[in-house]
């Protein structure tokens, strides 16, 4: 099993080299003069030239990668054009944000998820199930951008409730994480009520139950506990989605995020923020693969078995 | 050489049969699938709807989508304007229509090439197996390690925007997720007992894959592709929410949300009307796809 | 195995943990001031002396010499020798500010200024007339965006191409004496010495920086704030500076968040999370619909002393023909614009120099709007309806007002049987293209440094290379030339006169330029502000001092 996590980890290593390249070229590809940006409309093209030249942007790409990648793993993304400042720096600031966006829209997402797919499971194919399963079908549908409208106009215009913004406390976070998290919980309520349906018909469980314990405490401590490793690996898979939503959550409620930051970079034609940005977020989701993946071997006994 | 030409011959008689074999099913299944699940009925109705608004636009409206009339700009709902006018005095309804052109090509074509991507690469990497499986799966593990949506920003910041662009954006995001799926399908076909008679009867691969192999991955396909319309929209209108993709005065839903988005408590229509519409769209293709997910593919399910 | 399991498990739940509460303390007011935290988030809890005020992008620097349009921060740490006052009747007037008393010699080459005595820099050092040197020196050396100023001071060229090392027409008599010799006499000189790129800024700090403008230490002005605080795309924070000078300010801190999108500055504004907010990223119906009727006694209108031009590229195969150019400048319904996109709250432009500018003037008269003119203008010269076709390009970041009256501009010369596409870029990109001098048509305002109309007149047409970069491409040399030397003429009458023949010159005669509208730069404050005066060009950057609270 353990060389089934190494063998794992050094496929993600393989993948997220395979990522920072194609992030090289891809940004590399693109037109336009980012050092333009960076100095100014007035900029003289003697300043231009001696830009470039410190930035190594005259050197030959392959060697442009390596830098790259030996500043990467140092933890160095290079300078922004834009803002003039390290992107290692400016993704310090804004990746505390973003993830913790991001997991309290896991937590929205899993309280919402699990426990209308238990709801729905236990009452199968009842009007409620029905229900449940139609409205989580509407979380799916609607766009992010709409929740958060929606939240920030009636919740924090409204009724005051909340900040417009995030900039001050976390009272700005309640919002976006519930808009974030919107999305994720109708397919975690799908998938916790199927897994769940099955698990529940198995023999175990009428053993449980014929034991005597409490209905609820089947389901809880059996039927749950083996219900969870398919959402396990779910969480992983919507930890790419929530990253993308939080880019338009960010943007809406003005948070300093990654997601901001990539938007900016691309406004801005800053290809090392953006670089930067994407790099992290990415990495994030190939870590988050990674855990689940490892997860899954050593929890799920079948895997274990084969291995 | 004779052998060959008796096999060809059986092999041609045999693959209409397959075809219509299938055409059947599929017909059977689709009308059980409608006596099930009305939802999913309903959802192909909106569906036509949509696109028969989107083909009769010019019919349905008395106004241009980029007509304007800025002395009557941001006027509410009214006889003239169903919806009221924008920020341009443009009628809101037309411009409406005219962008659910936009989103259901956007909905409909790079789902098809990602399909058809995915679905040649899946097919080669289950089929074909050693290095090249390793390559095309590797490299759809870099394409599925991206948040979709930023990697289809970096794609429009490297292409410019544009609709054609768009297209190849999220085509590029979507085939790996494809490719996955029909390559699991073909390593369980490419061990069932009609593919390893082909084989020893020496079919050539190509041969195999095409006739035997695709076919038989169509139900989940189909599945896939009507699953994969409704987040190719969201991801568009989420693009053009930030402003990146579509082009003036072109009228895109998530460009009209993010215009309207300053008027939502002075006029909420400007924004809510389109959001209204993407999701009415989005929900429709999930209901569909899950109504034909039930019958067509059950296994799929929770993917 | 098991145990393994769960430690992981706890240990990821920890690290997640962990993480979520750094970046709380990293917000302000989180855990640092509990008290706050619980407040409301309306209207309550708001410390003293405190403004609160937005900005849809972040400064890229902190020094003048880098920018031309991040001022906001040298505009309040900062001081210049002049300052422009704004007065109670709304006119404005050049007043001493580092200095007390200057005299100019008869030819109008040299001046001699005595600077005020006492004022120090916020980290306790004296400034002197070496200071002043320093800073105008520093300007054509730091090979910065912002040279053109001091390189009409005697030896600024060769400075500035590194022939000497000092700049020969600054003469530092003593620490508070100094005199500076132009190279042409310029009656507008003491004018541009107004401008923000003008700060003074403290010669022996600099001597230790070397990436001057980028951290709150390093950037040390003699100004009534101190930069204390810059969150890169999150905030920065401007606090009292105890050793100014002059009058202590109403605001003891003010801190600008960066809010890139206006809708949400909007609604916070609304919500009591901001004290001013910038009006000119909003639709001027909201303006009309919430502004003008809930906060109409918390409006504060400036006048924007510069225009919203539209310029043509005379390199463009159509846009060479000026009868091309003039069926532009007639198919545009400048009233129409200004009526519906700005609800009236705009004034229209006919020239170069706009209203509010010296020199500014009201008998030009441009062609009436007249589209059935210019559809004839451009069959009569030989095209064919819609062959003219052209590409407007536009900013991205362009606001929202802006990107409208690009969409009339489209209809506009569409309905005069032009084809013009408008095509976005991103800034870099926008300016990339612009300063190659391939760009056919685009949109922009220009809103004045100092107020002289060399400062436009010479920016637009100074040379040919000035009209390169802006995609201008204007043809006429002897024109061009007249400009750069109308700064030399030291009669101000006969120099307004020549400025005003050039102008018409341009915009009527040959049709190079089609002069807009500038539209009123609108404000409003929160109830916690009792008043306060925009900068007297109508810059979106203010000056904190100008803000009184209540």
């Amino acid at each position: 099993m353990l060389l089934n996590i190494l063998k794992r980890c050094l496929q993600a290593l393989v993948v997220l080299i395979g990522v920072a390249l194609l992030i090289f070229i891809m940004l590399r590809i693109v037109p336009g003069n980012a050092i333009i940006t960076m100095m100014g409309e007035h900029a003289n093209p003697e300043a231009i030239e001696r830009m470039t030249a410190e930035l190594g942007l005259n050197k030959p790409l392959y060697v442009q990668f390596f830098t790259y990648i030996s500043g990467a793993l140092r933890g160095d993304f290079g300078t922004s054009y834009s803002l003039h400042v390290s992107v290692s720096s400016l993704i310090a600031q804004a990746f505390p944000n973003t993830l913790c966006l991001a997991l309290a829209a896991a937590v929205v997402a899993w309280l919402i998820g699990i426990v209308c797919g238990i709801i729905a499971a236990i009452k199968e194919n009842s009007l409620l199930d029905r229900l449940f399963m139609g409205f989580s079908l509407f979380g799916v549908s609607m766009p992010v951008f709409m929740v958060a409208m929606v939240l920030q106009y009636l919740l924090a215009y409204k009724l005051h409730w909340f900040d417009i913004s995030g900039i001050n406390d976390w009272r700005g976070f309640v919002l976006p994480a519930i808009a974030l998290g919107w999305n994720s919980a109708g397919s975690i309520a799908r998938l916790t009520r199927s897994t769940l349906v099955e698990v529940l018909q198995e023999d175990y469980i009428d053993t449980a139950r014929a034991k005597g314990r409490r209905r609820m405490g089947v389901i809880l401590f059996h039927a749950l506990r083996n219900s969870m490793l398919p959402v396990i690996t779910m969480m992983a898979v919507q930890l790419s989605s929530l990253l993308s939503g939080a880019v338009i959550c960010e943007t809406i409620f003005s948070i300093n995020g990654i997601g901001r930051l990539a938007v900016d970079a691309i406004s801005g034609r800053d290809i090392p923020l953006l670089q930067g940005t994407i790099l992290l977020s990415t990495a994030l989701v190939i870590l988050g693969n990674l855990v689940a993946d490892c997860l899954y071997s050593v929890l799920d006994p079948r895997v274990r078995k084969g291995d | 050489m004779r052998d060959e030409q008796e096999e060809m011959l059986t092999m041609q008689m045999e693959a209409p049969e397959d075809v219509l074999g299938e055409a059947d099913t599929l017909k059977d299944q689709l009308k059980r699938m409608a006596r099930q699940n009305k939802l999913a009925v309903v959802s192909a109705v909106v569906i036509l709807l949509f696109v028969l608004g989107a083909i009769f636009a010019p019919v349905l409206t008395p106004y241009e989508f980029d007509q304007q009339d800025v002395i009557n700009r941001l006027a509410s709902p009214s006889a003239e304007h169903l919806l009221g006018t924008d920020e341009l005095g443009r009628d809101v309804l037309t411009r409406l229509l005219y962008g659910s052109r936009i989103s259901l090509l956007v909905g409909v074509v790079p789902t098809v090439i990602s399909m058809l991507a995915g679905a040649v690469l899946g097919i080669c990497a289950g089929y074909i197996g050693g290095k090249t499986d390793v390559i095309i799966m590797r490299l759809a593990d870099i394409m599925l390690a991206f948040p979709s949506m930023l990697l289809a920003m970096v794609i429009m910041y490297t292409l410019g925007d544009g609709l054609i662009n768009i297209f190849l954006a999220l085509a590029l995001v979507s085939w790996a997720s494809v490719a996955r799926i029909v390559r699991s399908e073909t390593l369980k076909l490419k061990e069932s007992v009609f593919v390893e008679a082909a084989k020893s009867m020496g079919v050539s691969r190509l041969k195999i894959m095409c006739r035997h192999i695709f076919p038989n991955c169509l139900p989940s396909m189909i599945v896939l592709f009507t699953l994969n319309i409704p987040s190719a929209i969201l991801s568009e209108s989420s693009l053009s929410f930030l402003g990146i993709g579509i082009k003036y005065p072109q009228a895109s839903w998530g460009l009209m949300v993010n215009l309207g988005r300053q008027f939502l408590y002075t006029k909420p229509w400007l924004s809510l009307a389109p959001s209204i519409a993407i999701m009415l769209v989005v929900l429709a293709f999930n209901f569909l796809g899950d109504g034909l997910r039930d019958v067509l593919d059950p296994h799929l399910k929770d993917q | 195995m098991k145990k393994f399991l769960s430690l992981l498990l706890a240990l990821t739940m920890i690290l997640s943990l962990a993480a979520c509460g750094s970046s709380g303390s990293e917000t302000p007011a989180a855990d640092g001031q509990p008290a706050e935290a619980t407040a409301a988030p309306a209207d309550s809890g708001v410390e003293d002396g405190l403004l609160r005020a937005a900005a849809l992008y972040d400064i890229k620097t902190m020094d003048v010499a880098q920018t031309t349009d991040d001022y906001m921060v040298p505009m309040n740490i900062f001081d210049r020798l002049f300052e422009v006052e704004v007065q109670s009747d709304g006119t404005s007037e050049i007043v001493p500010s580092l200095v007390t008393d200057y005299s100019v010699s008869e030819d109008g080459l040299t001046y001699s200024f005595t600077l005020r005595e006492g004022v120090v820099f916020s980290n306790g050092s004296a400034l002197t007339a070496s200071d002043v040197q320093y800073s105008f020196e520093r300007l054509l050396t730091a090979g910065g965006v912002n040279d053109d100023i001091p390189l009409e001071v005697l030896g600024a060229e060769a400075l500035k191409a590194g022939e000497t090392d000092t700049l020969e027409g600054f003469t530092v008599t003593d620490d508070y004496n100094f005199s500076i010799t132009l190279a042409n006499a310029n009656a507008g000189f003491i004018a541009e010495l107004t401008g923000p790129a003008m700060s003074i800024v403290d010669a022996e700090t600099m001597a230790e920086v070397s990436d001057f403008g980028m951290s709150c230490e390093d950037t040390i002005g003699s100004g009534p704030y101190k930069v204390t605080e810059w969150v890169k795309n999150d905030h920065f924070t401007l606090e009292y500076n105890e050793l100014y000078w002059g009058e202590e300010p109403s605001v003891k801190k003010a801190i600008v968040y960066i809010i890139p999108d206006a809708s949400t500055q909007n609604l916070m504004f609304q919500n009591g999370e901001l004290d001013i907010i910038d009006l000119d990223y909003l639709d001027s119906s909201i303006v009309a619909s919430t502004y003008k009727t809930t906060y109409a006694q918390q409006m504060v209108s400036c006048p924007r002393v510069g225009l919203t031009y539209m310029a043509l590229n005379a390199n463009n195969q159509y846009l060479s023909d000026v009868n091309v150019r003039k069926a532009v400048q007639m198919a545009i319904d400048v009233d129409t614009i200004i009526a519906s996109i700005f609800a009236g709250d705009a004034i229209k432009e006919n020239g170069i120099i706009p209203q509010g500018v010296w020199g500014f003037n009201e008998n030009l008269e441009r062609p009436a709007f007249d589209p059935a003119a210019a559809k004839q203008l451009l069959l009569d010269s030989g095209y064919a309806e819609g062959e003219v076709s052209f590409e407007l390009a536009m900013d991205t970041s362009a606001s929202s007002n802006l990107q409208l009256v690009y969409q009339m501009i489209q209809q506009y010369l569409k309905d005069a049987g032009m084809t013009v596409e408008i095509k976005s870029y991103d800034e870099s990109s926008w300016l990339d293209l612009r300063q190659s001098g391939e760009m056919d048509s685009f949109l922009a305002t220009w809103t004045m440094d100092y107020n002289d109309p060399a400062n436009i007149m010479y920016t637009f047409f100074g040379s040919p290379e000035k009209t390169l970069i802006r995609s201008l491409n204007y043809a006429d040399t002897a024109v061009m030339e007249r400009v750069a030397a109308a700064s030399g003429i030291t009669d101000d009458a006969e120099r307004m006169a020549e400025y005003q023949a050039l102008e018409e010159k341009i915009v009527v005669e040959d049709a190079a330029w089609v002069p807009l509208y500038a539209n009123t730069h609108l404000f409003a404050i929160s109830d916690r502000v009792e008043s306060f005066v925009p900068y007297w060009a109508g810059y979106s950057n203010f000056y904190v001092s100008d803000v009184t609270l209540k």
